[in-house]
């Protein structure tokens, strides 16, 4: 695609909710085979540590409705305000109905709200912000709420080393409003379907629907377990991926917006982890002082939910010292699909990380 | 590209090996550290060091470091 860009658009206040249950890759030896080694070059090399878990009974809606209802509080909003919601998840509640529809309900938004999912994971966030930017540009909605969560941690299996101490859990809510004479947002997105089979779950879906098959875990050639519907990842294909189309993307969203990259204030990457993210920078020659790389050293890959938890937690101080901050957003995985948004940002009415209570 | 310099990279990529201690003839999928995660760091330095993208089925197919040199040369070469 397409690169566009959109103006009159703002992004007012951003909340990412995470669940308490803290997981620590060094509780995890067994995993290895008891291999301290291997787990010590993990640890230092991919930059592996902790992440964020839900339970069994918490789900991304849950995660994302309890960041929108502070999101909403905390920012004044009025619930019957919103004229659009858009969810962003891989990890719906229901085969249908999607998530939207179920969180209008439980949120009690207004009958006059258009309300879809969006089936995307870590690309997901700045796709969602395309759509809310373009809806609201074009004159349709006012003001639109953005969720984007994800439970992946539910999905691998906890024998798979290539996956289970990557993912953590998160859920996000943001806001976007009209607002006249803000400065220009722009975009660039794009999709390689070739590499679908790259980063997938193959069963449990029509193609190939849940059967006593395709719950029977298997042990891959690696010595890894999982099952036909647990998350199985070709690391080195995505790495690959990874590395070759996002410096490239970010390249040419800078140059579609005629900015140089000395002028952006924070470079927002999708938290896969800190080896792919600092090979990102090393390529984009980046100050290492402007990518925010922490978040997942602490919560894991959250999937949609890493650009808001980096957002959330690491830049919350910095956004409140300026009057306007320029962000490029980069996100990038399953799909394969990836995208990028150069941003500014005002002052947000809350930017916050919480932790999730039932 | 130049042998020498392409098996010294390639013992700074792998984590425990010595530098030194491989020559064309190592096959490197006998090391005792060869795993995904090496893949991943060769596969790195190739990209960061040479331009050239290595695919994780390439380094299963070839055995020795000079093997794999050659492959990376007739990639340069295309």
């Amino acid at each position: 695609m397409p690169k566009c860009h959109f103006s009159d658009v703002e992004i007012s206040g951003i909340v990412t909710c995470v669940p308490p249950l803290e997981k620590c890759i060094d509780d995890e030896l067994e995993l290895f085979g008891g291999n301290v080694k291997q787990l010590e070059r993990l640890k230092k090399t991919i930059g592996l540590s902790k992440r964020r878990v839900v339970d069994a009974q918490t789900t991304a809606a849950d995660l994302c409705e309890k960041a929108a209802r502070h999101l909403m509080k905390e920012g004044g909003v009025d619930l019957q305000q919103i004229d659009a919601m858009i969810c962003v998840t891989q990890t719906a509640d229901y085969l249908q109905p999607c998530n939207a529809a179920v969180i209008h309900g439980r949120l009690g938004l207004s009958k006059n709200c258009a309300a879809l999912d969006v089936n995307l994971g870590c690309s997901g966030y700045v796709y969602g912000h395309w759509l809310a930017h373009s809806l609201v540009a074009s004159g349709g909605c006012e003001r639109i709420l953005l969720l984007a969560g994800d439970t992946i941690s539910r999905l691998v299996n906890a024998k798979d080393r290539s996956v289970a101490p990557l993912f953590g859990d998160g859920g996000s809510a943001t806001l976007i409003e009209r607002s006249l004479g803000a400065p220009s947002a722009y975009f660039s997105l794009q999709t390689d379907g070739g590499g679908y089979d790259k980063l997938i779950v193959p069963a449990g879906g029509s193609r190939h629907p849940h059967s006593t098959q395709t719950a029977e875990v298997l042990e891959d050639e690696s010595g890894n377990f999982r099952s036909p519907e647990n998350l199985f990842m070709d690391g080195a294909e995505i790495f690959n991926f990874s590395i070759t189309e996002e410096p490239k993307s970010v390249k040419e969203l800078l140059e579609y917006a005629e900015v140089d990259a000395a002028a952006v204030d924070h470079f927002v990457f999708h938290q896969a982890n800190r080896y792919i993210l600092s090979n990102i920078a090393k390529r984009l020659k980046l100050d290492l002082a402007k990518v925010p790389m922490q978040t997942v050293e602490l919560y894991g890959n959250q999937s949609s939910a890493s650009i808001p938890t980096a957002i959330c937690g690491e830049l919350a101080t910095a956004l409140a010292d300026r009057s306007s901050t320029r962000l490029l957003l980069s996100g990038f995985g399953v799909g394969l699909s990836w995208a990028s948004a150069l941003v500014e940002v005002g002052d947000l009415t809350v930017c916050e990380l919480i932790d999730y209570t039932a | 590209m130049e042998l020498e310099t392409f098996i010294k990279n390639f013992e700074e990529a792998v984590e425990d090996v010595e530098v030194g201690s491989l020559s064309g003839d190592s096959v490197y999928r006998s090391l005792e550290h060869w795993d995904s995660l090496a893949v991943l760091t060769v596969i790195a330095m190739v990209d960061a060091e040479y331009d050239l993208r290595l695919k994780a089925r390439e380094l299963k197919q070839m055995q020795t470091l000079s093997e794999l040199h050659a492959l990376l040369e007739s990639k340069q070469s295309i």
